[in-house]
C-alpha cells in the first residue's frame, strides 16, 4: 500500500506536470528527465508485461518517451499525463508485437517441425506455461485488454482512457479474453485428466 | 455477455499474476535509457522539441564541418578501413572494447560528444532486432548508421582518440557501423540476423549501455 508521504509526494508532482509539460515542450532537458524518472518505471513494467523481453521492454520505453516528448505539444491535458503515456505505450508496443509475432511465428514453424513425434501432454504438462501460452495466443485486443486488467490491475476506465475506447467495449473485450482463455485451458485440463 | 460472466478462478488469476513478470530497473537501466532518449529527442535526431523542424543530421551538416567530415572520409579510404572480418569476429571485438570504455578518461569538449555519440550508437544497436525482424534494413536505418559512420570518423581523427581504450571501441563500432552501412537489401536479411545475434549471444548491448552511463555520469 502507497504511504500517505508518498501519495502527498505524488500529489505534489502531478500539481507540477503542466509546468514540466511546457518547459519540456521548450526544450528544457531537466524537466524531461523528470517525467521520465516519474513514469519510465511504470511504462518500462507495461511494456514488460505486453512482451516479456527485458531488452525490448527497454527500447520499447525508450521509443515510447521519445515519441511521446515529440508530440507532448499536442497533449492538451484532457486526461492524466499518465494515460497519456501508457496510450503511447500500448500503441508502441503493438506496432513491435506484429513484427516480433511475424517472426517468432517463423521460428515456432522450424521448431514444430523439428518435433513432430513429441507428446505435449507429457512433456508440457504445467498449467502455467499451458496459460501463459493460451494469453499469448490471444487476439492483440484482447491480449492488452486481459494484461491490462488481470495482470497489471488497471481499472475498466482507465484502460478504456489508455486504449480509447467506451468503457463497456473495455468489459466485453475482457470477457471474451476470460471466455477464450477459459476454453482452451478447460480443454487441456480435460484432456489431462482423462 | 458481461465481466462477471466469464471469473476466473483464484488459481488461473494467481497464476496470471505472474505472467512476463517484470524486472526491478536500476539506476543504471534507467540511465542507459535516458541516455538514448535524450539523443534522439533532444539532439537532432528528432527535430520537433523546441525548435522548428529541420532536416536530420545528415542534412544539417554545414560547410565548416563538412571540410573536417570529408578528410576523414578521404584519409579513412586511403587507409583501407573497409577491409572488414566476418561478423562473428566482430562482435567480440566490440564487446571487449565496450568493456575497456567503463574505464574511458575523455576529457574536455569531447566528453559530451561521445556520450551522446554512445547513445546514438545505443540506439541504433537496440533497434536492429526490430530491423532483423523486419527482413531487411530500412533506409532510415541505414542512413542513421552512415551519420554515426561520419561521426566515427570525426572522432577518430580527434583528441578524443587519444585514449587508447576509446579508440578501441571506436575502431570496432565503426567495422559495425560499415557493416550495417554496407548492407545489400538482397543479402540483408540474412546478414543483420547474424549481426543481431552475434551481438545478442555477446551480451553486447547491455554492456554498450553500461558504458553510455557510465561517461554519462563522468559529464
Amino acid at each position: 500500500m502507497t504511504s500517505p508521504a508518498v501519495a502527498v509526494e505524488a500529489k505534489r508532482f502531478v500539481n507540477r506536470e503542466p509546468e514540466l509539460i511546457a518547459r519540456v515542450v521548450a526544450g528544457d532537458r531537466q524537466a524531461a528527465r523528470e517525467l521520465y524518472d516519474a513514469h519510465a518505471p511504470r511504462v518500462f513494467r507495461l511494456a514488460f508485461r505486453l512482451t516479456g523481453d527485458n531488452e525490448l521492454a527497454q527500447e520499447l520505453t525508450q521509443e515510447t518517451f521519445i515519441r511521446a516528448f515529440a508530440q507532448l505539444g499536442r497533449f492538451r491535458g484532457e486526461s492524466a499525463l499518465s494515460t497519456w503515456l501508457h496510450r503511447v505505450t500500448v500503441s508502441v508496443v503493438s506496432n513491435a508485437m506484429r513484427k516480433v509475432k511475424r517472426f517468432r511465428a517463423r521460428e515456432a514453424d522450424l521448431e514444430e517441425a523439428s518435433l513432430i513425434t513429441t507428446d505435449t501432454r507429457v512433456t508440457d504438462p504445467d498449467l502455467r506455461d499451458q496459460l501463459y501460452r493460451a494469453i499469448d495466443e490471444l487476439p492483440e485486443i484482447y491480449r492488452v485488454t486481459f494484461v491490462m486488467h488481470d495482470v497489471e490491475g488497471y481499472t475498466h476506465d482507465e484502460i478504456a482512457n489508455v486504449l480509447g475506447i467506451a468503457e463497456g467495449t473495455c468489459k466485453s473485450r475482457l470477457s471474451v479474453a476470460r471466455h477464450q482463455l477459459r476454453q482452451k485451458l478447460g480443454a487441456f485440463a480435460k484432456e489431462w485428466m482423462e | 455477455m458481461t465481466n462477471d460472466d466469464e471469473r476466473i478462478p483464484d488459481s488461473i488469476r494467481t497464476a496470471a499474476a505472474d505472467y512476463n513478470a517484470p524486472p526491478e530497473l536500476n539506476r543504471a537501466d534507467l540511465d542507459a535509457m535516458w541516455a538514448a532518449i535524450e539523443v534522439e529527442a533532444f539532439d537532432g535526431m528528432r527535430p520537433d522539441i523546441g525548435r522548428a523542424p529541420a532536416p536530420r543530421s545528415r542534412g544539417m551538416l554545414s560547410a565548416a564541418n563538412l571540410m573536417p567530415l570529408a578528410a576523414v572520409l578521404v584519409l579513412g579510404v586511403a587507409i583501407g578501413r573497409f577491409s572488414l572480418p566476418r561478423t562473428a569476429d566482430v562482435a567480440p571485438q566490440v564487446m571487449a572494447s565496450v568493456d575497456s570504455a567503463r574505464n574511458s578518461t575523455i576529457e574536455g569538449p569531447y566528453q559530451s560528444t561521445a556520450s551522446r555519440y554512445l547513445g546514438q550508437a545505443t540506439a541504433l544497436l537496440a533497434a536492429l532486432p526490430m530491423e532483423a525482424s523486419a527482413g531487411s534494413a530500412s533506409e532510415p536505418y541505414k542512413g542513421r548508421a552512415h551519420d554515426l559512420l561520419l561521426t566515427t570518423r570525426l572522432l577518430l581523427d580527434s583528441p578524443a582518440a587519444a585514449d587508447p581504450r576509446f579508440r578501441t571501441l571506436l575502431e570496432d563500432l565503426e567495422l559495425v557501423l560499415a557493416q550495417v552501412v554496407r548492407l545489400q537489401s538482397a543479402e540483408s536479411s540474412a546478414e543483420l540476423e547474424l549481426i543481431r545475434q552475434a551481438l545478442e549471444q555477446r551480451d553486447v548491448l547491455p554492456r554498450l549501455r553500461t558504458a553510455v552511463a557510465n561517461i554519462s555520469a563522468d559529464d
